[in-house]
């Protein structure tokens, strides 16, 4: 699918100046990767997105004038042709899962080598960085696993998860990579990057329907 | 407001029992009705009609023989004349307002044309008196004087005698007939059979809600009612000699004593004093009309009508008072009852005594409908409000217990809090202690590392990106893992995706599907993940293997999680390899399991770790 020969641009959304310097560095030390820009904040990224989207964008989460989640929200659908990689030091479920449900493809662990770096750009651009076990199990939790063999109508159609895409995530929440989660299920590391897709976007589309009935219950919508 | 509605309606009552006392009034005779009143009588036991040599003397009727002889008498005749124009005839009628003898056969002209067979003793001898008549062909009749002879057996006691007789056409006479048949027959049939539903009704409910005795004695009553006011069961059935003076009380009272306690019950009063006094007066009177002979009845009949009467109205006085508090238009029923009780029972006791005309009638029955209804309007009412009343409490008490609930819960809500305050801070004890031991120490050795010597920069990074994999590890052991030690495993090779790629050791990962772990806190996360970890690092750093298998499985009720290597192997347990592995051995038994190395030189080595499914 990648295209070995073209270089992959890479934009920098970060606050902490060190952290930034390092990740740069470790961005222009591959030769396979551009840094296209660098912003300090919010209000820097949007200006800079409408002038060029990357192709893989690294959001940090705790921006100063605007939640990151946000920023990812805006972009995840302004830009679809973006992807979109969190900037985290744990990779810990609440922060991971939440931004994967505003419209992020996967997270960058803060102190990786730069080796590394690379290897998640790549994924990403591939099909989503790896998912880790706990955040497949929290989505398993999340998106119940449609029983019926009849139509579903189209909250479930996507909402809920068809009986392959919880096999997926079954396998992945034990461990099991990509390539080896395609093996156990007969298919391609293709196909399951194309499964992964569509469960992000029911994952972002199940997080909205929440939001609404939650503002709903709330009494914010008239 | 209240009062002038009673009143009205009690004089509403008194009127309409006015205008039954009037209708049960001989109507006079007008045209050519000829009402007969004057005649002669003569004491006799003949069985024909005495000649004019016989000691007739004049008689006016009505004639009741309890004043007119007093003494006693058994057989008489009448002997009574009446006109008619000239022919020719129409067929004739004779009436008679009650039937009021023993016995009676009537002769016309000479010629027997009738007598009361069918309403004879035993009904004669009962309270109800119906109206007779018969028909006298116009063969037997003259034109100009015809004579009426009457054969009367009677009973002084029992106000026996004889009433007038209305002669006539029968299109002139039937009439009256009918309308004193439908007041004393027709209605006392109606109110009989209203007495027998009202009693049924009565007895259905009571037999659903037993506690209420005031249903019980209603349907009693209105059953003994039922039971007075079908006096031609005497005659149907035709019980045993003995038994008719028995019969005949209770077809006189049978419903006073029910009807008196009834009043008492609805009116919330038990005397017992009182009851006890009344069946007793009951039993006494059913025992005096029963004795061989007839002497005490019309005695009996008196004393007990008196009695019965005054502690009815008396009563039923009470019974209205008793509904003060009540329901305004029971009062007002209860008022328009007592009226016609006293009315209605004072016209038939002043027949009885002589006070008014002997030719009328009964009218007791008619109060009977009222006075049913109206005790039966109060159990119902009284009925009505007590499921209100209980419907309210119920409300009052669901209430009770929604609110006892929410107190419950509530209790309980804070009980849980707290059990869960408790448990948090026992993790996170767990956890502090933990990361003293791992991050901590990490810290620690490398600061000590690098104030003392030179140690390499690669070394610096690699401690500290052993403390960063430690942090996570923490920081993963608070995820939520539901009990699911595949989905900690799978986090460790996750964490160390890195790391297994840089060393180029080829891993095999079997991780099926495991039963539910109970115990998986984040401390229990952590040790597992420790000693998983800490296999795996060693099989990648120090055993020059070419491949790594981790497989967990379950096994008679343990999980059975091991690492196995194709690498050198241990040279000794007790080398610094060894001693890690002390380590490890620690916390396996701090989670309530096992753990084992197999080693031999050359031939790779394999960690077993074993944890029970359960604590």
């Amino acid at each position: 699918m990648s295209d070995a020969a073209k270089v992959t641009s890479v934009a920098l959304v970060e606050d902490d100046g060190a952290t930034r310097e390092r990740l740069a560095a470790s961005v222009r030390a591959q030769s396979s990767l551009e840094l296209v820009a660098e912003y300090r904040n919010g209000a820097e990224a949007l200006v800079g997105l409408s002038f060029r989207a990357p192709d893989v964008l690294l959001v940090d989460l705790g921006l100063p004038d605007m939640s990151g989640v946000e920023l990812i929200r805006f972009a995840a659908e302004r830009y679809p042709d973006c992807d979109i990689l969190v900037i985290s030091i744990f990779g810990d479920e609440a922060n991971v899962l939440t931004a994967l449900e505003s419209g992020a493809r996967g997270y960058l662990l803060k102190g990786s080598l730069q080796h590394d770096i690379a290897i998640d750009i790549r994924e990403i651009r591939n099909g989503g960085s790896p998912l880790s076990p706990v955040i497949a199990r929290q989505m398993l939790k999340r998106l119940r696993i449609r029983r019926r063999e009849a139509a579903p109508d189209r909250a479930e159609e996507e909402t809920m998860l068809t009986a392959r895409e919880g096999e997926i995530l079954n396998a992945i929440s034990r461990g099991f990579s990509y390539a080896e989660t395609a093996q156990m299920l007969g298919v391609s590391v293709g196909t399951v990057h194309s499964f992964l897709k569509r469960i992000y976007r029911k994952l972002a589309v199940h997080s909205k329907t929440e939001a609404v009935f939650e503002a709903n219950r709330l009494g914010l919508i008239p | 407001m209240t009062r002038r509605g009673a009143a009205a309606a009690c004089a509403l009552a008194l009127l309409a029992a006015l205008a039954l006392v009037a209708a049960a009034q001989v109507p006079r005779a007008h045209g050519r009705v000829v009402i007969l009143e004057d005649g002669q009588f003569v004491l006799s036991d003949s069985r024909w009609p005495p000649g004019d040599d016989a000691p007739w003397r004049p008689v006016r009727l009505p004639d009741n023989w309890y004043f007119s002889h007093p003494a006693g008498a058994t057989g008489a005749w009448y002997r009574l004349e009446f006109e008619l124009g000239t022919g020719p005839f129409r067929n004739h009628m004779i009436y008679l307002p009650r039937n009021s003898a023993r016995y009676m056969r009537f002769f016309v002209n000479g010629k027997s044309v009738s007598d009361n067979s069918a309403y004879g003793d035993p009904g004669a001898r009962s309270n109800w008196a119906p109206p007779t008549i018969f028909q006298v062909s116009w063969l037997y009749l003259h034109p100009g004087r015809n004579v009426l002879h009457v054969r009367v057996e009677a009973d002084p006691q029992l106000r026996q005698g004889l009433t007038r007789l209305t002669v006539g056409p029968a299109d002139y006479v039937r009439p009256r007939y009918e309308l004193h048949h439908t007041i004393q027959v027709t209605a006392l049939l109606m109110f009989g059979a209203a007495a027998v539903l009202a009693g049924l009704l009565a007895a259905a409910f009571w037999l659903r809600e037993r506690r209420d005795a005031t249903l019980a004695w209603y349907a009693v009553t209105a059953f003994a009612w039922a039971g007075v006011a079908a006096p031609w069961a005497h005659g149907a059935f035709a019980p045993a000699q003995y038994a008719h003076g028995a019969l005949a009380f209770l077809e006189w009272f049978a419903y006073a004593a029910p009807m008196l306690v009834l009043c008492l019950r609805v009116a919330g009063k038990r005397w017992p004093w009182f009851e006890g006094g009344l069946w007793l007066f009951t039993l006494l009177g059913l025992v005096l009309f029963a004795l061989p002979g007839a002497d005490e009845e019309g005695f009996v009949i008196t004393t007990w009508s008196f009695v019965y009467l005054a502690a009815l109205i008396l009563l039923l006085v009470m019974l209205a008072r008793s509904q003060i508090a009540g329901r305004r238009w029971l009062r007002w029923l209860f008022g328009a009852a007592i009226v016609l009780v006293a009315a209605l029972n004072a016209h038939d006791l002043a027949r009885w005594m002589g006070w008014i005309g002997y030719d009328s009638m009964t009218l007791a029955h008619f109060h009977i409908p009222l006075v049913l209804f109206a005790i039966g309007a109060t159990i119902i009412d009284r009925h009505l409000r007590a499921v209100a009343a209980v419907e309210r409490s119920n409300v009052e008490l669901e209430e009770r217990v929604a609110q006892k609930t929410h107190e419950i819960e509530a209790g309980f809500r804070r009980v849980q809090e707290a059990e869960q305050e408790r448990a948090l801070a026992l993790q996170r004890k767990r956890i502090m202690a933990d990361m003293h031991d791992g991050l901590g120490s990490t810290l620690v050795g490398l600061l000590g590392n690098v104030q003392s010597g030179k140690p390499s920069l690669e070394e610096v990074e690699q401690r500290l990106l052993d403390a960063l994999q430690e942090l996570r590890l923490v920081v993963d052991a608070l995820e939520p893992m539901d009990g699911d030690l595949g989905v900690v495993l799978g986090n460790v090779r996750h964490r160390m995706r890195a790391a297994i790629e840089h060393s180029g050791v080829k891993l095999h990962w079997q991780v099926g599907e495991l039963p539910h772990v109970s115990y998986l806190t984040p401390h229990a996360i952590l040790a597992v993940q420790r000693i998983i970890l800490e296999a795996l690092t060693n099989s990648l750093r120090h055993s020059q293997a070419n491949t790594v298998t981790v497989s967990a499985q379950a096994e008679d009720g343990w999980l059975r999680i091991q690492v196995a290597d194709d690498g050198i192997g241990f040279k000794e347990l007790n080398s610094s390899r060894g001693r890690g592995l002390d380590n490890l051995r620690r916390r396996a038994s701090g989670l309530g399991g096992t753990l084992d190395i197999e080693s031999a030189r050359g031939a790779g080595a394999s960690v077993i770790l074993r944890l029970p499914l359960a604590h």
